[in-house]
């Protein structure tokens, strides 16, 4: 359990030691976040050919290009943010997904990207997500106003973080100064995330 | 020996740089094209592992755009490296298509090759730029970088033994430096060299002609952050950076070592560094060097996903357009029932049935409600009124406004109510009356046409859906319905209320089309409406008194009737034999029947009958065989209809017996006649059911 102030604390100092992760604060105090972007890819990538009347002959010349040209339609860009959720007192994960053009992917695309780690059963209609929970250590996959954006965002619902981490902790090391307790839970609840996800 | 190849940019943009753009064409660009500067950012190439294959892939070389590309202030985020670069916005997509991209191109490439030869800096290297066009209603944003890089005539070389590690020419000691320089300056370009002591040190480009003083020629390396993953290709960024060393230092370039940093971190213990050292060479000839300072053609555009040169477009209206909102929030809504509760939940079955809601009052309000509330997206409805004052407390998609003025037409108010709520629904209201038996058309040629455009207006809406919910106000109104959607096998739910009682009832389907369900058994013959009667349903409007004319009822009465009426239909919907589904066998005591499962749908029972009593809050299902002599759906009357048409029609509304003699009910009638003469009963009034 976390109270909005150790939550802040704990970003801080874990964001010190893992340099990829940055905080963001926002206009109320106790509404910051901590924010990274990486990049994935997806598996396959099929795009109307919509724009195909743009298509211009501009004199390019005899160019020497490499492959990789092509593998940019599927990169996607995740912005992972880790949250305070008040209702359950925990850091949640919230992400967002997008291709290359910055536009959203639906949930069935951003399960096909690099992002994820467990295949999922693919399903006939689009849409859908069944996600099997092993008790306990797994929350599940909603869609949901972020907490200081608003905008709709992934998350994780957290209702299970607190006892899933709290497990591990029991197993560290109890002598830990308040500062390295807080970095040791973030990496711990990672690493659960980490179980779905590639983070 | 082999031409290099150079690992081309690919734009990444992030969705909040065409949130900013939209900012800023509303409050500053209006209409104007104006080039807007832009800063990009790079970092050192990256490679994911194939969860299938476990091979390696590289990351294309991408070249983000994001948040806060448009201030002044950019910082590059860690690791990585920025690039200038200049937006265009054009107003029209023809503006955008017609723009001459050539020109275009060209005076960007002429503004790097200037920005070197006045300048002599590295700043403009890997200068880009993006033309884009807005269309803010749609959310569509269609754009096209380019990324200019001058042509070398002719084209490096690399020794054959191509790309080599770094850390077999530089120690850990010389690499570790080199990462920590660059962490501190942030250059995308950089010599490396040896100082007057033999140790390694590294500046700046711009130094070249001092720089390598002390440095012997094999220690020589200029090196550039290189966005390429790929360890045969270097990036894009290093071909600027060869232009820009043979435009100003010609005569010591031919031959130059180039250091590809690809190392974010250092390695770990068991890892190697990643950079690489190669040799490339260039043939020299006299007029390459006279022509040094001409500006090379230059190639840069990117190509589209389809590998044409061509635009892209980001289309962001399920992020932005608040409909697409709204809709997709609902599915969510819907969905969480599936995730949670009932994985076998078939959600898309139920929004995807179109329904007729026969009577907008407040039946068909409530049941419109619970309809939206099951994400259903066709719903139409048909009244023939006017919003009344009495209505808007009890038929709650009206208000009072819609009262005024002698009150909006029912249907067209609903409808309208509907889109108010949920933006997405598709929605049409239809005021028409429904022609009825025990209400002749008078015979003249105006009111018989307007009976058969009723009549084929009714037969084609319930054509259109997959539903048709009867929810009038009287008996007789049911009846064509309910012979035209029975002969066109469409699924009917029937409510009708009393005072403080209820039925809620599905008609069963066409006796002629039964066969055998899913269980092995064969179809049940279920019943209508009219299967319990013994006369045809005749003229109950006229000579009414006030109280019966509108339908009081206890207002709880209709919430609950319509939304059984919804649950019976997605209930009867998530069934395997749908319309044909086998009723729960009626149970004579009160407990439910939790034994024979065999007849659910995945939502539990699918009931042939309710009837409700609210005075005891309890609901009584039951079943209702289907009557071979029934004036509503026997084979005798769907067989007339189907085969005289509108004339039977017409018949059935004028004369008052003719139902009867149609199906043999008249006979019937005086048989059971002739049975009572001969017993004494004491007569009881007839409940309206």
């Amino acid at each position: 359990m976390f109270t909005r102030d150790q939550f802040e604390r704990a970003c801080q100092v874990f964001a010190k030691k893992h340099s990829q992760w940055k905080w963001a604060s926002a206009r109320n105090p106790g509404y910051g976040y901590l924010m990274r972007t990486t990049t994935h890819m997806r598996k396959s990538f099929v795009q109307t050919d919509e724009l195909a009347e743009l298509v211009e002959d501009l004199e390019e010349g005899v160019e020497v290009i490499t492959s990789a040209d092509l593998a940019s339609s599927l990169t996607v860009n995740v912005v992972e943010n880790i949250v305070y959720c008040a209702s359950f007192s925990v850091p949640a994960f919230y992400f967002a997904v997008h291709n290359s053009s910055g536009a959203p992917l639906p949930l069935n695309e951003i399960i096909q990207t690099s992002f994820f780690k467990i295949s999922l059963p693919k399903d006939a209609t689009s849409n859908d997500f069944a996600l099997t929970v092993p008790s306990g250590s797994f929350p599940l996959l909603s869609q949901g106003d972020h907490p200081t954006l608003g905008a709709p965002w992934w998350y994780f619902h957290p209702c299970e973080t607190d006892k899933a981490v709290g497990e591990f902790m029991k197993e560290e090391d109890q002598a830990l100064c308040e500062d390295e307790r807080l970095i040791r839970w973030m990496e711990i609840w990672l690493m659960i995330v980490g179980n779905v996800l590639n983070v | 020996m082999p031409l290099v190849q150079f690992a081309p940019l690919s734009s990444l943009v992030q969705p909040v740089l065409w949130h900013k753009l939209t900012d800023l064409k509303i409050d500053v660009l209006k209409l104007s094209d104006a080039a807007v500067p832009l800063t990009g950012s790079y970092t050192i190439g990256r490679t994911i592992k194939d969860r299938e294959t476990g091979q390696d892939i590289a990351l294309p070389c991408n070249l983000t755009v994001g948040a806060e590309s448009f201030e002044s202030d950019f910082k590059a985020p860690h690791g990585s490296v920025t690039a200038p670069g200049m937006l265009r916005n054009f107003n029209t997509i023809e503006e955008f298509k017609a723009v001459d991209k050539t020109a275009l191109f060209n005076e960007e490439a002429q503004l790097i090759w200037d920005h070197i030869l006045k300048t002599r800096d590295t700043a403009q290297l890997n200068r880009f730029f993006v033309i884009t066009f807005a269309d803010l209603k749609k959310y569509k944003y269609y754009y096209w970088f380019a990324f200019p890089a001058f042509v070398a005539k002719p084209a490096w070389e690399i020794g054959d033994d191509g790309w080599k590690r770094a850390h077999a020419e530089l120690g850990i000691e010389q690499l570790t430096f080199i990462h920590s320089h660059l962490r501190n300056s942030a250059s995308p370009y950089f010599l490396v060299g040896k100082d007057t002591f033999g140790k390694v040190k590294a500046g700046p480009v711009e130094d070249y002609s001092s720089f390598f003083s002390s440095t012997g020629p094999e220690d020589q390396l200029i090196g550039f952050v290189d966005p390429s993953a790929d360890p045969a290709n270097p990036g894009w960024p290093l071909r600027n950076l060869l232009a820009y060393l043979r435009a100003l230092y010609p005569s010591s370039t031919s031959s130059i070592k180039i250091l590809r940093w690809r190392d974010t971190e250092a390695p770990s213990p068991n890892a190697q560094w990643k950079s690489q050292i190669g040799t490339l060479t260039i043939a020299t000839t006299t007029e390459a060097i006279s022509e040094a300072n001409t500006r090379p053609t230059a190639v840069g555009w990117e190509k589209n996903p389809q590998g044409k040169l061509g635009p892209r477009m980001a289309d962001l209206a399920p992020m932005m357009d608040p409909s697409r909102l709204a809709a997709q929030a609902v599915d969510l809504n819907l969905k969480l029932m599936r995730w949670r509760i009932l994985p076998s939940l078939d959600l898309d079955k139920i929004s995807s049935t179109r329904c007729l809601l026969l009577g907008a009052g407040t039946l068909g309000c409530y049941v419109a409600r619970a309809l939206m509330g099951w994400g259903v997206r066709t719903i139409t409805f048909v009244d023939s009124a006017k919003v009344s004052f009495s209505n808007p407390v009890r038929q709650p998609l009206f208000v009072f406004e819609d009262c005024l003025d002698g009150g909006k037409p029912k249907a067209e108010c609903a409808a309208a109510s509907l889109k108010k709520i949920f933006p997405g629904i598709n929605t049409v209201g239809h005021s028409m009356s429904i022609p009825m038996p025990g209400h002749p058309i008078p015979n003249n040629p105006t009111s018989l046409n307007q009976a058969k455009s009723d009549v084929a207006k009714l037969e084609q809406l319930i054509d259109e859906h997959d539903a048709v919910f009867l929810l009038m106000d009287s008996r007789e109104s049911r009846w064509l319905p309910t012979v035209v959607g029975a002969s066109k096998k469409k699924i009917i739910l029937n409510a009708a209320l009393g005072f403080d009682t209820y039925l809620v009832m599905r008609h069963g389907a066409r006796a002629s089309s039964l066969t055998t369900g899913h269980d092995g058994k064969p179809h049940q013959k279920l019943g209508c409406y009219y299967c319990n009667d013994i006369v045809a349903p005749a003229d109950s409007l006229t000579d009414r008194t006030l109280d019966q004319m509108c339908t009081v009822t206890r207002p709880g009465l209709a919430p609950i009737a319509a939304a059984t009426a919804v649950e019976i239909l997605a209930s009867l919907l998530q069934h395997p034999d749908g319309l044909y589904a086998s009723p729960p066998p009626p149970t004579t005591t009160g407990s439910a029947n939790m034994d024979d499962e065999s007849t659910n749908s995945v939502l539990g029972q699918v009931p042939h009958q309710l009837r409700g009593f609210l005075n005891q809050f309890r609901a009584m299902p039951l079943v209702g065989a289907a009557y071979d002599k029934c004036t509503g759906c026997s084979e005798t009357v769907l067989k007339a209809y189907e085969t005289q048409g509108f004339d039977m029609l017409l018949k059935a509304f004028n004369e008052t017996k003719y139902l009867e003699k149609l199906t043999g009910l008249d006979k019937l009638f005086d048989e059971s006649e002739a049975a009572l003469e001969s017993v004494e009963w004491e007569e009881e009034g007839e409940d309206d059911f």
